[in-house]
């Protein structure tokens, strides 16, 4: 029980942090000397347009007096509370703010996918390893390709690793292996093939295009390699120390002592615990992902949220910027939320120590 | 073990006569030791004492431009609901200690002292400009006098003669003839030799100098300590015994070098090389019309530019045509990679501490609040810190920046106070979290009680009692925390358009910006070389960070330690 | 020469074995046990030898440092990494020479036929598990149950060591056992393999006065009713003194001296074992402070070749510090009470003491030479 009424302690003060962190935003975007009206007009500045523009902005009154902050400010939060994201100014004139974000979803929800999925293959095992075979060679290349790996800036990785498989790069083969595929560039057309329609035992049914979905794999990857780096080389590290503090545990000698054989002590004393630690490395991963997408989508040209937010950040996009905040924050807190359960789930103890 | 048994052993008389005397009086008892230091140390210090005098002074002129920056962003932020609703007796006040004043054609001074004020050659703000400052006594005057007072200062020391400077050991230089030897240059030897032997000079100095101040404490514990043990002596020797922890801190000692130095260092300056081309000149050796000429630094640079293709490249250690040395090679402007990359090594650094300076101040003074009074504050706090976690930092840095852009703030330092104030707020956070548990250890130890039953006041409590117990851990994720805002900090001048360290000042970020589409053609040190420097520094801060807590927190060794240990067992 | 011979076991045994007809349960000898790190090699344990018989407890007693542990944890093949049990070494269970086995096989003997009960019952759980799995886990191991019948058994064996509402108790996690619970919950799980001989390091020292009394008892008990052996580990002389039918006293990685229980109470003969009975609190009512040895067990990192004891030794004369004292025993009378110091055997000259000590040595060690 007590365990459950941590995570709904937990759910509860998402609440107040929803708003606090919302409250920041207003107050960069409106309090600030940002001025959207001078942005969407720029040198073609014309009074009676900016009035029209101020007036659907809900800055100004149909009268033309202005409205008080604090009543934009209740604008503002029940529209984002109730999905009213309204429509873009700058970024794309008049189009909903829903639907310029939905267009630009999938591409960054591939890489994000992948970037998880890379980080988590190639780094859990590495700093396992490492964890199990302390001081030795493995270990230390290990330890030591982690730690520079977590300090290598993004968006260098992600200049050198393009500059590294285009035209004359020493990667240059990367592009035409097994299949030839783009690297650079949205692969959105790949990824809207990604389904066909097969037909089995007479009825048609969505299924996975195997070249296709190679093809888009392979496209994203590079992107997804520089985009989970610095987790794949935190899981790394945090994976090794936590494995070498449950490995010399005194359960572990318990479970030794009492005949359990090594491949079992691993994978069932050794892994769940380590779980522990490493669950907000894994799901802090999320949080890596909003910032680093805005640069690796840029150097890798994708067509996503990141690419978006850049935009609508350079045009003074109010809207579209409040929006792309409000999402971002809200999927931060249903990860930390996810992360909480899930450690009522591994751990035993969560909320109860607390009390 | 054995020196505390060494120390109860001690004659109880010289102990207590030691106890008694103030560091002054054992000094004055033996000064020798004490005499031996201090004139060495005053030697290293005369010797550079013009560089690491100017040094001082700007890293005071920037705290006095910073703090007063950010009580008028404060003051002004507080201004504006007054003004809203009219208020203009309360606007007035405000005004008046800012040290504004409204006319008909707008506020003045509109901008910091650090923006807009055209300043001359010697730094003080120029007499057209003078009626511009702020003219009674008020923040605005207080910072506007400081900073011209200090810019005075440190155009003196600058003029002060150092050892190891540019005029004393010069590597610019032309030669006579086709093959003929080189003139201007530090004994006529070839321009990267001068240079090297500068550089390395350099090193040595600071290496010496950070030796000979590590050997006070050595000279203290020898001669003037009266305790033969503390525990502080055992934190020395884990430190001493820790490899990883010594690389990361050989390295941040040499990026700190680095940016202390920098004027010294390049083979050029970046105010010649980069900011004011067309006011500087070199002399070459032409080989077309045989004779030395002479040309603008401007147009010497546009024939010395890295551009991948054909003959457009000027490699790391070489020459460009016009007898100018390059160790780490031009980049597109032509302009010398290694001035650009020292240069932009103080920025950096300037950005890291004072982010890590601010964050660590609101992390201390929440995390010992909440533990001190516990309960709604804490909860307040805690609410506080995951709302700003919540928030993605890196976003809201780039919106901060866009909506500063055009205000006086986004120029103070090229940007950099910008990018530091917003890593400042938005990243203490981090560093709460690493002391919330140690505050709430501490918090716990009877001697805070015993300090609330004698009624000693709370902020005397904290600062005296609980403060010293988390500085460790400060420093440890400040120094984790600094390689985050290197990176942040170069990624947002790698975007451009007015995010980030405004050009020309450089900042290694924007170098492989420039550098960033000839990665794979023969140019690839543009890019190359400031990440690889990204990478180093930031492993050092890390491997820094690591050592430190190793020597302050001994268990944590123990997990890292390994096998070891099991031999005692029982 | 007035010397005494061994008898014949003994000479193997290195000192401890007592002549009776039936096998031992655990016959330990000659076992070293060294940890190679880039400094120093620490020969933890070494060159000890004793048996343990059927239904026997044998109480292992020595301060920190003694190398109680590792013994403990070189006979259940524990020993790991820079730790190494050296190549004379032999461990006979049942008389299966146990040093020779393989990790595969040595896990049936884990459990199976050797149960250990550590220190420290708040880590000795693991957190996340519940304790009726963990219980099951070496049901599973050892006896093939599964199921609802190993949940069975499991609420049996939390009874057998008297632990209330068993079937509740079974669901739950150790951070919901208290201290006391959660050792009777690890004896519980060591039970669970059906051991022959269960080894106790220090199963007392972390619980409070009162639990460590019925813990004490509880093992009793166990013992009574399943036949057990027990190897005791621990350095309280009181606890000793309770549950052990036969001691060994440790100092640096050696047996010093062995005897039946009372034997030792009444008449230590080693100055390290005067030492140690002299220490404990409330033997001497008049002083008016705690008697104690000065200074601290030395780190052996080398074979012997003085007495490792004599620092400290308050009767220590020249030839401790020449002649590397072997276990004999103390009297001719007294064949089960050895002693390892050079003022034994007793009955004969300090001369022809020293002497019998060499010659023992050189019996020892000369089979292993060649």
């Amino acid at each position: 029980m007590s365990r459950w009424s941590y995570v709904l302690k937990r759910l509860v003060l998402a609440v107040p942090v929803l708003v606090f962190a919302l409250t920041v935003t207003f107050m960069i975007l409106y309090l600030g000397p940002l001025d959207p009206v001078t942005a969407v007009f720029g040198q073609e500045y014309n009074p009676s347009d900016a009035l029209q523009l101020r007036k659907d902005l809900g800055l100004v009154r149909a009268d033309g007096s202005p409205v008080p902050l604090w009543e934009q400010y209740i604008d503002f939060m029940v529209r984002l509370f109730t999905f009213n994201f309204g429509q873009s100014w700058v970024v794309a004139s008049e189009v909903s703010v829903s639907t310029l974000i939905w267009n630009k979803v999938l591409p960054t929800v591939w890489l994000g996918f992948w970037s998880v999925i890379v980080a988590l293959v190639v780094g859990l095992p590495l700093g396992f390893y490492a964890g199990l075979n302390p001081n030795t060679g493995g270990d230390y290349l290990a330890s030591f390709g982690g730690i520079v790996w977590r300090a290598m800036p993004n968006f260098w990785l992600a200049v050198i690793l393009a500059g590294a498989i285009s035209q004359g790069g020493f990667l240059e083969g990367y592009r035409t292996w097994i299949i030839e595929t783009q690297v650079i560039g949205t692969p959105r057309g790949t990824l809207e093939t990604l389904l066909m329609d097969v037909e089995l035992l007479g009825i048609a049914m969505p299924m996975v295009d195997p070249t296709n979905f190679f093809a888009a794999v392979k496209w994203i990857l590079p992107a997804a390699l520089v985009l989970g780096s610095s987790s794949m080389g935190n899981e790394m590290r945090i994976g090794r120390t936590a494995v070498l503090e449950t490995i010399n545990s005194n359960y572990v000698e318990t479970a030794r002592a009492k005949g359990v054989s090594s491949w079992k002590i691993v994978s069932k004393h050794v892994f769940r615990n380590a779980m522990v630690p490493l669950l907000p490395v894994i799901m802090g991963e999320f949080y890596l992902l909003i910032g680093g997408s805005v640069l690796v989508e840029l150097i890798f040209n994708i067509n996503g949220l990141g690419r978006l937010f850049i935009s609508a950040a350079f045009g003074a996009d109010v809207t579209v910027l409040g929006a792309l905040l409000f999402i971002f924050v809200t999927m931060t807190l249903v990860f930390n939320i996810i992360q909480d359960i899930l450690y009522t789930m591994i751990d035993p103890r969560v909320g109860y120590e607390s009390e | 073990m054995s020196t505390t048994t060494a120390a109860e052993d001690a004659p109880s008389a010289r102990r207590s006569e030691g106890e008694d005397l103030t560091l002054r009086e054992r000094i004055a008892a033996n000064p020798r030791p004490a005499l031996t230091w201090g004139a060495v140390f005053a030697l290293l210090v005369a010797l550079e004492f013009g560089a690491l005098a100017s040094g001082l002074i700007v890293l005071t002129r920037t705290a006095v431009v910073g703090i007063t920056a950010v009580i008028q962003v404060a003051l002004e932020a507080l201004r504006a609901p007054f003004e809203a609703l009219g208020l203009e007796p309360v606007v007035g006040i405000v005004n008046d200690v800012l040290g504004v004043w409204e006319t008909s054609q707008g506020r003045f001074p509109v901008t910091s002292e650090a923006g807009d004020i055209s300043r001359d050659t010697v730094g003080k703000i120029a007499e057209s400009k003078r009626h511009d400052a702020p003219k009674t006594f008020s923040l605005l005057w207080v910072q506007y006098q400081l900073s011209d007072f200090l810019f005075g200062l440190q155009h003196f020391t600058e003029s002060v003669p150092t050892l190891l400077n540019r005029e004393v050991i010069p590597n610019q230089g032309f030669k006579t003839g086709p093959a003929g030897p080189w003139k201007n240059t530090f004994l006529g030897l070839e321009p990267a030799a001068a240079w090297a032997v500068r550089a390395t000079l350099v090193y040595v100095y600071a290496f010496l100098t950070m030796f000979w101040v590590f050997k006070a404490y050595n000279v203290y514990r020898e001669h003037y300590r009266v305790a033969d043990w503390t525990p502080r002596d055992d934190v020395v020797d884990r430190l001493r015994g820790h490899r990883w922890g010594q690389f990361g801190f050989v390295v941040v000692f040499m990026f700190v070098t680095m940016a202390v130095f920098a004027p010294t260092l390049g083979p050029t300056t970046a105010e010649a090389n980069i900011e004011s081309t067309y006011q500087n000149e070199v002399q070459y050796f032409d080989s077309e019309s045989g004779q030395v000429e002479e040309v603008f630094v401007g147009q010497a640079n546009a024939g010395a530019k890295s551009k991948g293709q054909g003959d457009q490249n000027v490699g790391p250690l070489s020459y460009d045509d016009y007898g100018r040395y390059h160790p780490f090679g031009t980049d597109v402007n032509g302009q010398d990679l290694f001035t650009f990359m020292v240069a932009g090594s103080r920025i950096s650094l300037f950005v890291g501490l004072i982010a890590i300076g601010l964050s660590a101040f609101v992390a201390a003074t929440l995390s010992l609040l909440s533990a001190y009074y516990k309960g709604l504050v804490d909860l307040a706090t805690v609410i506080a810190a995951d709302s700003v976690i919540a928030l993605p930092q890196f976003l809201i840095l780039i919106m901060v920046s866009v909506a500063f852009q055009g205000h006086w703030l986004s120029r103070v330092y090229s940007g950099g106070m910008l990018i530091a104030l917003v890593f400042g707020l938005s990243g203490w956070p981090f560093l709460w979290r690493a002391v919330r548990g140690p505050s709430f250890q501490v918090a716990e130890e009877e001697w805070i009680d015993a300090a609330k039953s004698f009624g000693q006041r709370v902020p005397v409590t904290m600062r005296k009692h609980m403060l010293p117990y988390i500085l460790g851990y400060l420093l440890v994720y400040g120094s984790m925390s600094l390689g985050g805002i290197i990176i942040a900090t170069s990624a947002l001048s790698f975007l451009g358009n007015g995010l980030g360290i405004n050009p020309p000042t450089p900042e290694w970020g924007r170098a492989i910006a420039a550098g960033r589409n000839y990665v794979s053609t023969q140019s690839w040190h543009i890019a190359t070389i400031p990440g690889v420097m990204i990478v180093l520094v930031v492993t050092a801060f890390n491997a820094l960070g690591d050592g430190i807590r190793d020597a302050i927190d001994p268990e944590s060794e123990g997990a890292e330690g390994g096998g070891a240990a099991a031999g005692g067992g029982g | 020469m007035a010397t005494i011979d061994a008898p014949e076991d003994e000479r193997e045994t290195a000192g401890v074995g007592v002549g009776r007809g039936d096998e031992p349960l655990l016959s330990v000898e000659a076992l070293t046990t060294a940890f190679y790190t880039d400094r120093e090699t620490i020969r933890a344990v070494d060159g000890i030898g004793f048996d343990i018989h059927e239904g026997e407890t044998l109480g292992i007693v020595g301060e920190s440092g003694s190398g109680k542990s590792v013994t403990a944890r070189s006979i259940m093949g524990l020993v790991e990494s820079p730790g190494r049990i050296e190549p004379r070494s032999s461990v006979r269970f049942r008389g299966e020479e146990l040093t020779d086995l393989s990790e595969k096989e040595y896990r049936t003997v884990r459990g199976g036929g050797i149960a250990m009960v550590f220190q420290d019952p708040l880590t000795s759980l693991n957190p996340v598990y519940t304790v009726g799995n963990q219980i099951k886990e070496a049901l599973r191991l050892h006896q093939g149950l599964r199921g609802e019948e190993a949940t069975e058994r499991a609420i049996e064996l939390l009874e057998a060591v008297s632990i209330p509402d068993a079937a509740r108790r079974v669901e739950e996690y150790p951070h919901q056992f208290s201290g006391g619970m959660r050792q009777r919950a690890v004896i519980a799980m060591a039970l669970a393999c059906d051991p022959d001989l269960l080894i106790c390091d220090e199963p007392t020292t972390a619980l409070d006065v009162t639990i460590q009394a019925q813990i004490l008892e509880l093992l009793e008990d166990l013992q009574e009713e399943r036949g057990l052996s027990i190897l005791f580990i621990t350095h309280d002389m009181g606890v000793i003194a309770e549950v052990s039918d036969r001691v060994a006293v440790m100092y640096a990685g050696e047996t010093v001296e062995s005897a039946p229980v009372e034997e030792l109470f009444r008449s230590p003969k080693h100055p390290y074992t005067q030492g140690l009975l002299e220490s404990i609190p409330g033997r001497h009512p008049d002083s008016d402070r705690l008697r104690t040895i000065e200074g601290d067990v030395p780190t052996p990192n080398a074979a012997a070749t003085d007495c490792r004891f004599a620092p400290r030794c308050p009767e220590v004369f020249e030839d401790c510090h020449e002649v590397h004292p072997q276990p004999v025993a103390v009297g001719s009378g007294d064949e089960d009470h050895h002693a390892a110091c050079l003022l034994y055997p007793e009955d004969t000259s300090r001369d022809a003491a020293v002497e019998h000590h060499v010659e023992r040595k050189r019996e020892r060690t000369g089979g292993e030479g060649e």
